[in-house]
């Protein structure tokens, strides 16, 4: 168990370097922020003496020392183009791509599992499948369109809601309803199948049969005990949430890691590309490792099996 | 369908909200301007680009200044006067204070040059302003700048010249100033939300007019969609980068409205002639001839911008009226292609990037191919977009459209990188472009220059290594109630905008 | 055996209620194979007097059905062309990637052992690269075009199939069958494609259907952010991200390829969503068996 334990810990180190590594000669390949910084018309000599000084002339050997150095150091470097510390920038930046992912969470739970819980216990109702057209309309939208429409609905025409930006509280609705439709899909079949899976269960028809109206059993029981999958799911989601907001950022100009990790690569401003990628790897590589020595410690057959070989 | 989308201007709804109260409230102490992106940084000399200067040149005095016609007019400088071709005696204003309270010297402007200048420092402007060779400081209120050579355009240049508070600047380090910059302008520094925006307050203390916003906020909106939405909902007063379709939606919609200036931006199509399949001048000509400039202006820009056929713009010096391309004469191209025979079915590649307009992109490859071109678009980000065009002359896409501004409303800033053969954006190695590119460097007699320049436009009209399109526009969605102009060079002062009541 | 005959023809029987959106799917598949006959005009041909006209207007003889757009080309026409870019777009993409990580997945589960950790931990690697920045390195890399649009969506999507196939694969090798398979000297190569596959595919052509859709939608996200399929080509994606800058003055360009995108993708989640049901359901039968 703790060789498995070392063994699966020090793969993830290596997993994480590895993407260090790639991520690093990756952006290398598309060039150097330098063309975009110079103005237009400067000379080869000009451009020449801007990459000097920046420092993109060396080895690339050499820079890739340089960079493996400061992680160590937990320096992730300063921005080329906004010259201020990388840690900074991203600092400033995380609350808004946590509380866009939360807002869009409760707006995807917020729909999805009513509607789901209403599908289940309602199956044979007409309502129940126009439902489920209708969450399947929600994922089916690119959001780039569904966030136009509405901004031009409710900021234009109405002028409920602020249009774009971060400046009220208010400012977060859209976003997150836009990103949060394409999630709730994912929320309404896994609170309809937990909920289809409870009702089939010995306990409901005892429940039922002693005269308990469907109603009070589901609200009772059945939520309590189907609310397992959805949360294990919601923890799942919350990743494709984190990652899926690059449009929605851009559209509402919503100041999150996606719209900065867009930006930074147009810039080629490598230092905060590299900062936010081993950023998404800690925590994607880190909840993997999570889960299998959870798997592990449910179901210790798949461990072994694989100890063995 | 029209009265569906009339925007409700801010307050009718707003009663409800907070947010869009407090909107309403400060709307005239406050102006909202939307860019496309946040600055880069706010230290006037470590960066080039649009967004950051709107708000910068807000912060700080710059050497000189253009007025709204492009004059160059006093700034930081009352008068100057040349010692010599090469030698420039500047007379420094001694009633200029930083925002901290102490007073701009002449060691501040000797400095700021300085800073700029410094190879190891490493500006990307470096190139704009390294024909400086000396900032002497020789009076109390007098600087002397020394030139490498005679250097027509430097007045031009210093008009992008801002003046950094030296003491403050060495005291806390480039680092800390960047974070907090420290100008003389009319508006002072006041916060930057990152990603968000940033935040000026009007300077009291400034010795010229500071304008009547007490508060000025420059957000990045990168969707140019919901800049629209912005200015329509009444979010914001001024939005930049709108295309013409999107200005004749504005002009449609109650309370905000275009406004555009012809600027001294020129577009053009670069040919690239060191290419096989463009090496022959016929082809060239042919492509000149299948381009019909004038119903990209008026079909597709809207009429805003100018068709021209040099490769400037009439704000530029070096503008020479009277100079005629070759017409959009689609029946001489056809001949011109029949003629060559099959060499001319080649395929070229047309690079872009998006940050330009795609309509006038794909206009254009659609006009080549209606007289029997075979061109293909390649699109990519702007990174790689630059690489391409830049790399060497053999392996740089057949053609390129571009947008060309130099900053400087000289000839030498554009036909120089352009057309030179040392410059890394010239695919051409002529001697007959070199001699007079050269000479009008050189020299600071008007005459001279302008007869060198004639000839580089006779030349780039006879050998055709680029087609000059359209004096490009520049265009703003405003709030009817902002009073202000756009000006030629793209500069957005607010000390000179205010609100019509 | 009949039985089981039986169980498939009624698994595979396509249920009433789906019948539309089947029909949708057919529909698109025909109008990307007719493209040439069925367009009215060529997809790419300009006119710059004629932009922006509303749908039934007729200018110079020719009637916009469907309006015209920016440049003055026909919507219609591009939007038959569009189903040819964006459900070949699609379909390559889910191909590629889902062979390649099926393949991946398989071996991984199959060796065990380094090939496991290997494989494994590249699938981690690629799942924490955002794909934007796998696009923009693609398009630097590579230059832009078709095939690189595929290639990018292909790379970003592999990890999934890989994980999917994984897993169960694990759980198929422990399966009885396989076992005695592997005893008997049967080569890895056979045993994964005659004992495996078909005893994993179910999941895999839920993943499949649901990618599906995600690709069409990747693809049109792909454009919004100048990434996509080169210019004049028609892809629907493209068509909606231009459309979306006329949304107040001339809805009809976005409003088209947005409607056939949107049904295109809600056709693809529904029966997807079906197959889902189907597969759960003989889960829960096989478990209970």
């Amino acid at each position: 168990m703790t060789s498995f334990l070392v063994r699966r810990t020090g793969q993830a180190a290596l997993a994480l370097f590895g993407v260090c590594t790639l991520i690093f000669f990756l952006t290398r390949l598309t060039g150097d922020p330098v063309l975009l910084m110079a103005p237009e018309g400067a000379t080869r000599a000009d451009i020449e003496a801007l990459r000097t000084a920046l420092g993109f002339d060396r080895p690339l050997i050499v820079q890739y020392w340089e960079y493996l150095n400061g992680l160590m150091r937990f320096d992730f470097g300063q921005s080329i183009v906004q010259r201020v510390p990388v840690m900074d920038i991203i600092v400033s930046r995380l609350p808004y791509t946590l509380g866009l992912a939360a807002a869009a969470l409760v707006v995807a739970l917020g729909l999805g599992v009513p509607m789901g819980v209403y599908m289940a216990v309602h199956r044979a109702r007409p309502l129940a499948r126009v439902l489920m057209g209708v969450v399947l309309a929600g994922q089916s939208l690119p959001t780039f369109w569904s966030g136009i429409l509405l901004i031009s609905l409710f900021a234009v025409t109405l002028g409920w809601l602020p249009s774009s930006g971060a400046r009220e509280v208010t400012s977060v609705i859209m976003p997150a309803i836009a990103l949060g439709l394409l999630s709730m899909a994912t929320f309404a079949r896994v609170a309809r199948s937990a909920v289809l899976d409870e009702l089939s269960k010995p306990y409901v028809r005892a429940a039922r049969a002693k005269g308990l109206s469907t109603g009070r059993v589901v609200r009772r029981h059945v939520l309590r005990n189907g609310s397992i999958p959805v949360i294990s799911v919601s923890a799942l989601e919350i990743a494709n949430l984190l990652a899926g907001a690059v449009i929605v950022e851009t559209v509402f100009a919503w100041p999150g890691l996606g719209l900065l990790t867009v930006q930074a690569i147009q810039a080629r401003d490598f230092p905060i590309v590299e900062a936010v990628v081993l950023l998404s790897a800690v925590v994607s590589i880190g909840l993997n490792l999570i889960a299998d020595i959870l798997y592990s410690v449910v179901d210790p057959r798949i461990t072994l099996d694989g100890a063995a070989r | 369908m029209s009265h569906f989308w009339k925007p409700v201007r801010k307050g009718a709804v707003a009663t409800v909200f907070l947010g869009a109260m407090s909107a309403q409230a400060v709307a005239l102490e406050t102006v909202v301007i939307d860019l496309v992106n946040e600055p880069s940084s706010l230290d006037p000399h470590v960066q080039w680009n649009p967004d950051s200067y709107a708000v910068y040149r807000n912060i700080f005095d710059n050497l000189l200044t253009r007025d709204d016609d492009g004059e160059i007019i006093p700034q930081v400088a009352t008068a100057w006067e040349y010692l010599s071709d090469t030698e420039i005696a500047f007379t420094i204003r001694t009633d200029i204070t930083f925002h901290d309270g102490t007073p701009l010297t002449a060691e501040d402007v000797a400095f700021s040059v300085e800073r700029i200048t410094d190879p190891d420092f490493g500006s990307p402007q470096l190139g704009q302003f390294n024909q400086i060779t000396a900032a002497e400081v020789t009076g109390d209120d007098t600087v002397v700048l020394t030139t490498a050579r005679p250097y027509p355009a430097l007045l031009a240049q210093l008009v992008k010249l801002s003046i950094v508070p030296a003491e403050h600047v060495q005291e806390v380090g480039d680092d800390a100033f960047n974070a907090a910059p420290l100008g003389s302008g009319p508006y002072v520094f006041d916060a930057w939300q990152r990603g968000v925006q940033v935040t000026l307050t009007r300077n009291d203390d400034y010795w010229g007019d500071a304008g009547p916003f007490e508060r000025a906020e420059f957000r990045a909106v990168p969707d140019a969609a919901t800049r629209v939405a912005n200015l329509q909902s009444g979010a914001s007063n001024l939005i930049v980068t709108i295309d013409p379709d999107m200005a004749m939606q504005l002009d449609m919609a109650a309370g905000v409205s275009p406004r555009s200036a012809l600027t001294e931006r020129v577009g053009f199509l670069r040919l690239n002639g060191a290419r096989e399949e463009l090496e022959d001048l016929r082809m060239r000509q042919a492509i000149a001839h299948a381009i019909d400039k004038e119903l990209i202006v008026e079909g597709l820009l809207a009429g805003f911008d100018r068709p021209v056929d040099q490769m400037l713009s009439p704000a530029h010096f070096g503008w020479i009226d009277g100079i005629e391309g070759l017409p959009y004469d689609p029946d001489t191209a056809r001949a011109l292609i029949e003629e060559i025979g099959e060499d001319a079915q080649r395929p070229m590649v047309f690079a872009t990037a998006p940050v330009f307009d795609q309509r006038i992109v794909q206009a254009l490859q659609q006009m080549l191919s209606e007289v029997g071109l075979n061109v293909s678009i390649e699109l990519s980000d702007m990174s790689s977009y630059l690489s391409r065009v830049q790399s060497d002359p053999e392996d740089a896409p057949h053609m390129n459209f571009g947008r060309w501004s130099c900053a400087c409303q000289d000839a030498d800033g554009v036909l120089h990188p352009l057309l030179h053969s040392s410059s890394s954006w010239s695919t051409l190695n002529d001697p007959e472009f070199d001699a007079p590119l050269e000479a009008a460097r050189e020299t600071l007699d008007e005459d001279e220059r302008l007869d060198a320049y004639r000839a580089v436009h006779e030349r780039v009209i006879a050998e055709v290594p680029l087609v000059p399109l359209y004096q490009a526009a520049i265009l703003y969605g405003v709030d009817d109630r902002l009073e202000w102009t756009p000006t030629p060079n793209e500069s957005m002062f607010l000390n000179r905008m205010g609100w019509s009541d | 055996m009949s039985v089981r005959a039986a169980m498939r023809r009624r698994n595979w029987w396509i249920a009433p209620h789906l019948w539309p959106f089947v029909a949708i799917l057919l529909g698109f598949a025909a109008m990307a194979l007719l493209a040439p006959w069925l367009a009215p005009a060529d997809p790419t041909s300009q006119n710059l007097l004629g932009r922006l006209r509303p749908p039934g207007e007729e200018v110079r003889g020719f009637t916009y059905l469907l309006g015209s757009d920016e440049l003055g080309r026909d919507l219609l026409s591009r939007l038959i062309f569009g189903a040819q870019v964006s459900l070949s777009v699609a379909i390559l993409s889910v191909l590629i990637s889902g062979l390649a990580g099926t393949a991946l997945g398989m071996i991984a589960a199959y060796f065990r052992g380094w090939t496991d950790t290997v494989i494994m931990r590249v699938v981690d690697i690629f799942l924490s690269v955002p794909p934007i920045l796998l696009a923009i390195i693609t398009v630097a890399v590579l230059g832009p075009g078709l095939w690189n649009v595929i290639i990018v969506l292909a790379l970003t999507r592999w990890p999934r199939y890989a994980r999917v196939a994984y897993g169960q694969t694990l759980a198929v090798m422990n399966m009885p069958f396989v076992r005695i398979a592997r005893f008997s000297g049967a080569s890895a190569g056979r045993i994964l494609a005659v004992h495996v596959l078909p005893n994993i595919i179910g999941p895999l052509m839920v993943i499949v259907t649901l990618e599906f859709g995600l690709m069409v939608l990747f693809e049109a996200g792909l454009s919004f952010l100048g990434l996509g399929v080169q210019p004049p080509t028609p892809s629907w994606g493209a068509m909606l991200s231009t459309g979306r800058n006329y949304v107040a003055s001339a809805w009809w360009i976005a409003a088209f390829p947005g409607l056939c995108l949107f049904l295109l993708v809600l056709a693809v989640n529904v029966i997807g969503d079906d197959l889902r049901d189907r597969y759960d359901r003989r889960g829960t039968e096989r478990s209970k068996a």
